[in-house]
């Protein structure tokens, strides 16, 4: 009977009734008909447990500290440092693009900040040199996915909360799918920059004019140097870290670089509180949703059916690829975590795949669905940025669509890819 | 329709009063839980003697912060839903289901009202390990917190979403029986308040 919950909260996400609610009401109302008023009690005290939480608390800090960044004109300063690198290469701006973004997702954990601050500056820099714009908003939403999968992460915090692993495994095992994802877009570039000779953004720089970049970036770059330092030696928990970035953002804004002004400070701080609410509540509904979870036994009778399908756990997650690029066609990476982790993590443990190989595989799947029509955030975000209609940056982002489907199935089917920093720096057995 | 009009203004300034109110209380928590984190990480290692409380009270901060801003984002359309089932739907149906959903929304909170309040009168019997309230508030010298203040961030948030849901509902039938309304026609242009 109880398992009824997940066919009625299903119902009432695609009747559109926001996450939360269907979160907390499709489970309230099968206990309510079971008799287990008790049990309801539960949910609303797993609700405030679930938020009161240590490690949880980096959520609202990296993004307020990515929105201090934002903010503070930090992106110009990665974008002028990646152009004068790459910007001589033939079609130079959208290697810059997707150079920025790497950079960017060492800042920041979230792929919607990467497209509007990157693409409200890159966009029309490409356009003016003769790409189309529909491509050059594709590339900025294509690029923009690695923010999240590149530490430090939103999502993956959220992750190792809910699913009770270590966060710095899970950073540590972004880093390589993060640039591995990056690469591949360059060499789609590439082979679209040969064929339709995309031009190059500027003369190749000298090394000297190389070097005044870098240090004009050089206290922003610092910033995933002093988060995943801090954290791998052991000077701070990823929440502490996140505070310290929060810090270091408002002193280089404030008072090194002094793009930032003390009456900017209230607003930054009220969308971040704003952002950080919805998704903390989020998070305090899932641990709710997670105890129903295993009161209905719903992970053995899915597990039963998955087996039922096939025994081979390469077999299994091929499919299960495909259930989460589906997933993240219509559900924000976030709540689509929220919600699949707790049912499908277990059945892939028990069949053997590293607990972090797994959670790397849902996060870059997922995040990846960001900008998958016909809900992908990312692409909403490019259009508004842009100008471009969502249907139109849809079907140029196709090619690199596909080389991130790639990448997906590369970390998929090679753990060494996501599991060998994490295992060198002793955070996964 | 007037009958209707006056009841939403009304409910529409107390709401948008409350909740600018929690902004500003919110942002403040959020500030805090910067500043006391920063702080531990500076007597840990800069003075090398570890304060006992701001991992508690920092907690404290986010609950509150997220307990008074998320009936804002209720309000402003911030909450994650698809909606695309909706969008395909011819707007008369659109707008009766979107209602239906408001009501289950609406009984879930009430449901969850009444726990509240349960959950928040236990929180008197258990103490904060680390939090005191200062000497001469309450007692001569300082005592330990007690939880429930802690407890009341949420029911305090479930209650103001209660307000903003009857608000939204109330909207909704307007928009079912005139056509249109300015906050759900445009949910974003209020978002500054």
């Amino acid at each position: 009977m109880l398992i009824w919950f997940l066919p009625l909260f299903l119902l009432f996400l695609a009747l559109g009734m926001p996450v939360f609610f269907g979160l907390v009401a499709a489970p309230g109302i099968l206990l309510w008909l079971n008799g287990q008023e008790r049990d309801i009690v539960l949910l609303y005290r797993n609700i405030y447990n679930g938020m009161d939480s240590f490690p949880l608390m980096a959520v609202p800090f990296f993004m307020l500290a990515g929105e201090l960044m934002n903010k503070g004109g930090i992106t110009t300063r990665l974008v002028e440092f990646s152009q004068a690198l790459m910007g001589h290469l033939r079609g130079g701006l959208a290697h810059v693009n997707v150079l920025s973004s790497i950079l960017f997702a060492g800042l920041s954990g979230s792929a919607v900040a990467d497209t509007s601050a990157l693409g409200s500056m890159l966009i029309p820099a490409m356009e003016k040199q003769g790409y189309t714009r529909r491509f050059a908003a594709a590339i900025t939403a294509a690029s923009s996915v690695i923010g999240p999968i590149i530490p430090p992460s939103g999502i993956m915090i959220i992750y190792a909360y809910v699913m009770g692993e270590s966060v710095a495994a899970l950073f540590l095992a972004g880093i390589v799918p993060g640039i591995l994802v990056g690469t591949g877009l360059m060499v789609m570039i590439k082979l679209l920059a040969d064929k339709y000779d995309f031009p190059a953004a500027s003369r190749r720089y000298s090394w000297r004019e190389r070097g005044d970049a870098s240090l004009k970036a050089f206290f922003p770059l610092m910033t995933p140097v002093i988060i995943l330092g801090g954290i791998l030696l052991g000077v701070f928990t990823p929440t502490e870290a996140a505070a310290v970035a929060v810090g270091y953002a408002l002193f280089i804004g404030l008072f090194v670089l002094k793009t930032l002004r003390a009456r900017d400070l209230p607003e930054i701080l009220s969308r971040a509180a704003m952002t950080s609410a919805v998704v903390l509540l989020l998070v305090g509904a899932a641990m709710a949703f997670k105890t129903v979870v295993s009161l209905s036994h719903l992970p053995e009778t899915l597990a039963a059916f998955i087996l039922s399908l096939s025994e081979n756990p390469l077999i299994l997650l091929f499919l299960i690829n495909i259930l989460l690029f589906v997933v993240g066609m219509f559900l924000d990476a976030g709540p689509a975590i929220i919600i699949l982790g707790p049912i499908l993590a277990p059945i892939f443990i028990a069949l053997g795949v590293d607990p972090v190989h797994f959670a790397i595989i849902m996060s870059v799947n997922l995040t990846v669905g960001l900008a998958t029509p016909p809900m992908g955030l990312v692409l909403f975000v490019a259009s508004s940025v842009s100008g471009e209609r969502v249907e139109t940056i849809a079907r140029a982002i196709l090619p690199f669509l596909a080389v991130e489907i790639l990448v997906i199935f590369l970390i998929t089917y090679f753990p060494a890819l996501s599991l060998t920093i994490p295992r060198l720096t002793g955070f996964v057995q | 329709m007037r009958a209707l009009d006056f009841p939403i203004q009304i409910l529409a300034r107390c709401n948008t009063a409350i909740l600018r109110l929690g902004r500003h209380l919110s942002v403040i928590a959020l500030a805090l839980m910067v500043v006391i984190m920063l702080l531990q990480v500076f007597f840990r290692y800069a003075l090398n003697n570890a304060l006992p409380w701001p991992d508690e009270a920092a907690r404290f901060c986010m609950l509150w912060m997220t307990g008074l801003m998320a009936p804002l984002a209720l309000r402003h359309g911030g909450f994650v839903a698809i909606d695309m089932f909706q969008q395909m739907l011819p707007r008369l149906l659109a707008t009766i289901l979107q209602l239906t959903l408001w009501l289950v929304a609406l009984i879930v909170l009430i449901v969850a009202v009444q726990i509240g309040w349960d959950h928040f009168n236990a929180g008197w019997l258990f103490k904060s390990s680390s939090m005191k309230i200062p000497a001469g508030l309450i007692s001569e010298r300082p005592v330990r917190m007690p939880l429930a203040y802690s407890y009341l961030s949420l029911l305090l948030s479930v209650c103001l979403m209660i307000s903003v849901s009857v608000e939204l509902t109330m909207r909704h039938v307007r928009q079912l029986l005139t056509g249109h309304d300015p906050l759900l026609d445009n949910p974003v242009s209020q978002r500054a308040d």
